[in-house]
């Protein structure tokens, strides 16, 4: 009993071993290996030696934390910021340039507008066209099942996505021609597009958002998929929701092909605002503090609202009014430098102690004309308040007593 | 006998190891480090090893056998020490938290190294756990190794039953509680429809899953506490509740096979003899304490355990690991989309172990005459709790006789039996259906019947 036993745990500990083998053999000899090491021989051969030997080993990846997004695609793609390999076969090829300048790799990625799967080591799983995976790259394979003519065109849609909010982007005919489509055909009259538009049809700001089960594939002929169902929509939507009231438009299929794609980038992409095309990242003041400035900019006070005195102060007697008032009232400057620093005005304002020789060094550097300009100013300003004031003390016109 | 065991101590102590390995030929060596020579060699071998001396210095030969245990316990526990190890590794590289805990297992499945492997393996182990533990409860009802045979001191098998029913159940709790953490679309919605059944009960069922989920829906307090019930509470529970089953298993006397010798014993010898009294009174009416003697011989048949025991133990354990990396590299660890409360697959599925309640569920609810049978409860929380009460209950109403203990399947046994093997078989086919023949909207599908196309972006 104890020796066959013996035989068994020896045949069982090889066979082991041989698995043991086999797990290691399939951890080291994945795909992405050999495109390095075919790349590794491509620049051998055009650049020589000692620039092969520069090429990073191993999975490679750009980690782009605002869009937390890891690429790893750069690991068979190995090329995308080389000069000198525009013509080599893919995935040895360089990125055309001009879009890199504005996109960078580092910033952008790789699958925020080629789509895929960024994570994946493997070609298929990379390319996304697998179960589990909604976004696969949008070039050629996806465009022939669709007859698609150009193959950049479905790679728009995810550009879209920054740039929703542009009326024309450069580059992106289709989603350009779209929106024109939108503007022509007044979608607006019957749907809400961006918190605009009619009640009649449903909201198509996030249509993008919409999942895949809740289309009705019925009436389809082919595949079943979001994208053949938007375009046989925007052809025919009788066809395929016979309840729809929406008109047929008579679009041409590349018109219905560009609507399709348009309602699909309309997704609630969690994106940080920096990237989105249009967006203004600042305070925009309120209409009335616009007018107040200009009513300000205007008046006898225009000087100091020019340069920017009225940040902190007030020259009330010349219409200038402070939203902070952090300093005094200019009004009475005259007197008021004399009894806080005992000096002139016209001495201070050349030579400044305190606040002011910070502010007036660095933020608001006038010229001595400019400040020779501020010293009558406040002059006169000074000779305002004492005329209000008079007006304000005359006697009014009840009795004050008797 | 006494000159003999002499004899075998000086020896022990004479020849030290290092001069046996040293007369050994090489080859030997190499391949067997060390071997026992004399029966004391080999006992010191158990006792003293920390690991081994959980194990009888001396085994019969019916206990070490394949056909009447298959080991199915052992492969269990093994089964339970790749998960341990897997599993230890695997919390470096994995994130309990709903954002990163999907790209976590991406990570794993594409740029970790092994890491796919890792995942595999720890799968199909938590898989095959489930099947093993089930396998070894059917094995131990078949041959009646619940029930108490000769009298001796401390014997308590059904206590040892209820722990095995305890520890199928923490089985299951402990693959369920990791069914959620790759946090994909599988894992969510299998979690819902779990809990949702747990949630019919009465009374307790709400506020049940109130617990277990953190809140009212699947979110990041659910994660964490199945997160910490899977890799810490419930191991710890298994490691706990495994280690005293293993001790009791040697305090009833072994496994059961080994009652029959007791039993053949007993027809051999002479009826039992009263050998002492130690009453006055007993000896005047002759019905004093008997101290009865069954004679047998204890060592007949008995081989030492190492390294009978230890080898066959290599073995499984080796076998068992086999099997496991090889279905590892056959099936690939599915993940799908990440968890979105909003798309609810079609059809969504508990875990496959669970598709048996799931399908008693779909039974259990009917309308008749407007009134629609809640079948959550009956098929998801009675009958269930039913199947648990009986488990535990059966060995204390199972009165066949003492010779059926530890015989497959024996004619004493023949209804027990019999209802049984109709349950686990009902539950088999049961999951057979949920899992192979539940196409979209929960229609049957015959297995080679092609669903509906599932519906794509693109």
């Amino acid at each position: 009993m104890f020796s066959k036993d013996a035989i068994k745990l020896y045949v069982i500990g090889i066979s082991l071993l041989a698995l043991t083998a086999f797990v290691f053999f399939r951890e080291n000899t994945t795909d992405w290996r050999d495109y390095q090491a075919e790349f590794r021989d491509l620049v051998t051969e055009k650049f020589g030696p000692e620039r092969a030997e520069q090429i990073p080993s191993g999975v490679q990846q750009i980690w782009v934390k605002d869009l937390d997004r890891v690429d790893r695609c750069v690991t068979c793609h190995q090329a995308m910021e080389w000069k000198g390999l525009e013509t080599a076969p893919n995935p040895y090829r360089t990125h055309p340039k001009e879009i890199l300048e504005k996109h960078p790799l580092t910033a952008y990625a790789c699958t925020s507008c080629h789509g895929g799967q960024g994570f994946s080591t493997t070609l298929p799983d990379a390319h996304g066209n697998v179960e589990h995976w909604e976004e696969p790259v949008l070039g050629q394979e996806v465009s022939e099942a669709y007859l698609i003519k150009n193959s950049k065109a479905l790679m728009e849609m995810n550009c879209n996505a920054c740039h929703r909010y542009d009326r024309e982007t450069k580059g992106m005919d289709y989603i350009n021609t779209a929106k024109n489509l939108v503007e022509q055909k007044d979608c607006r009259a019957c749907h809400t597009i961006n918190g605009r538009g009619g009640i009649i049809g449903p909201d198509l700001t996030y249509e993008g958002e919409k999942p895949t089960e809740q289309f009705d594939y019925g009436r389809l002929t082919g595949r079943h998929a979001v994208f053949a169902w938007q375009v046989a929509h925007f052809q025919n939507p009788k066809m395929v929701s016979p309840d729809s009231i929406m008109p047929n438009f008579g679009l041409s299929s590349q018109d219905a092909q560009a609507l399709a794609l348009l309602v699909m980038s309309w997704r609630k992409e969690p994106i940080p605002a920096n990237y989105i095309s249009g967006v203004q990242l600042r305070d925009v003041p309120t209409a009335e503090e616009i007018a107040k400035e200009k009513e300000m900019l205007e008046g006898d006070g225009a000087f100091f609202v020019q340069n920017k005195c009225f940040v902190c102060h007030s020259v009330s007697s010349l219409g200038v009014n402070s939203a902070a008032k952090i300093g005094p009232d200019l009004s009475d400057a005259v007197v008021d430098v004399q009894n806080r620093f005992g000096r002139t005005l016209d001495d201070f304002l050349m030579d400044p102690t305190g606040t002011m020789s910070v502010v007036l060094a660095t933020q608001i550097p006038l010229t001595t004309e400019q400040r020779h300009q501020a010293i009558a100013l406040l002059k006169v300003a000074y000779q305002r308040k004492l005329e209000q004031q008079i007006k304000n003390a005359s006697p009014s016109p009840t009795p004050a007593g008797k | 006998m006494a000159t003999e065991e002499i004899s075998e101590t000086k020896a022990s102590l004479l020849v030290t190891l290092r001069e046996k390995l040293a007369l050994r030929p090489m080859w030997e060596k190499l391949t067997w480090t060390w071997k026992p020579e004399t029966k004391r060699e080999a006992g010191d071998a158990i006792v003293r090893n920390f690991i081994l001396h959980w194990f009888p210095a001396k085994v019969s030969l019916e206990s070490l056998s394949w056909g009447y245990s298959f080991w199915l316990g052992t492969i269990s526990a093994v089964l339970f020490l790749i998960l341990t190890i897997t599993g230890g590794i695997l919390m470096f590289l994995y994130v309990p938290s709903v954002e990163r805990a999907y790209l976590s297992v991406k990570d794993l499945e594409f740029s970790t190294s092994y890491g796919w492997f890792l995942r595999g393996l720890h799968r199909i182990s938590a898989h095959l756990m489930v099947a093993v533990v089930f396998l070894h409860m059917v094995r131990v009802f078949l041959t009646g190794a619940f029930k108490n045979g000769r009298k001796a001191v401390g014997q308590n098998r059904p206590l040892n039953w209820i722990v095995g029913v305890v520890l199928l159940l923490i089985t299951l709790l402990l693959s369920f509680t990791g069914y959620l953490l790759p946090w994909d679309q599988l894992a969510y919605w299998a979690i819902t429809v779990g809990t949702n059944i747990a949630s019919s009960a009465p009374l307790f069922g709400e506020p049940t899953r109130f617990i277990l989920l953190g809140g009212t829906t699947i979110e990041q307090a659910t994660l964490i506490r199945f997160y910490v019930l899977h890799c810490f509470i419930l191991p710890l529970a298994t490691f706990a509740l495994v280690s005293y089953h293993m001790w009791r298993v040697r305090k009833d006397g072994g496994l059961a096979c080994t009652e029959k010798r007791y039993e053949e014993a007993k027809k051999e010898e002479q009826p039992a003899i009263a050998s002492k009294t130690y009453s006055l009174l007993g000896i005047t009416g002759g019905s004093s304490v008997d101290v009865q003697n069954v004679m047998i011989d204890d060592e007949k048949d008995k081989v030492p355990s190492s390294p009978y025991l230890t080898v066959r133990l290599a073995v499984v354990t080796l076998a068992t690991l086999f099997a496991s990396i090889f279905l590892t590299l056959l099936v690939r660890a599915p993940l799908e989309e990440a968890a979105n409360p909003a798309v609810t697959p079609n059809p969504a599925k508990a875990p496959w172990y669970f598709l048996w309640l799931q399908e008693l569920v779909t039974i259990t609810t009917f309308t008749v005459g407007g009134i629609t049978i809640n079948g959550a409860l009956i098929g998801g929380i009675i009958l269930p709790g039913v199947l648990v009460a009986a488990a535990v209950l059966w060995p204390y109403f199972d009165k066949s006789p003492v010779s059926s203990i530890g015989k497959w399947l024996p004619k004493e046994r023949k209804w027990q039996n019999r209802i049984f093997l109709i349950i686990v078989a009902a539950i088999l086919i049961l999951t057979f259906i949920g899992t192979y023949m539940r196409g979209p909207f929960w229609e049957i599908y015959m297995p080679w019947q092609e669903w509906e196309q599932t519906p794509r972006r693109f």
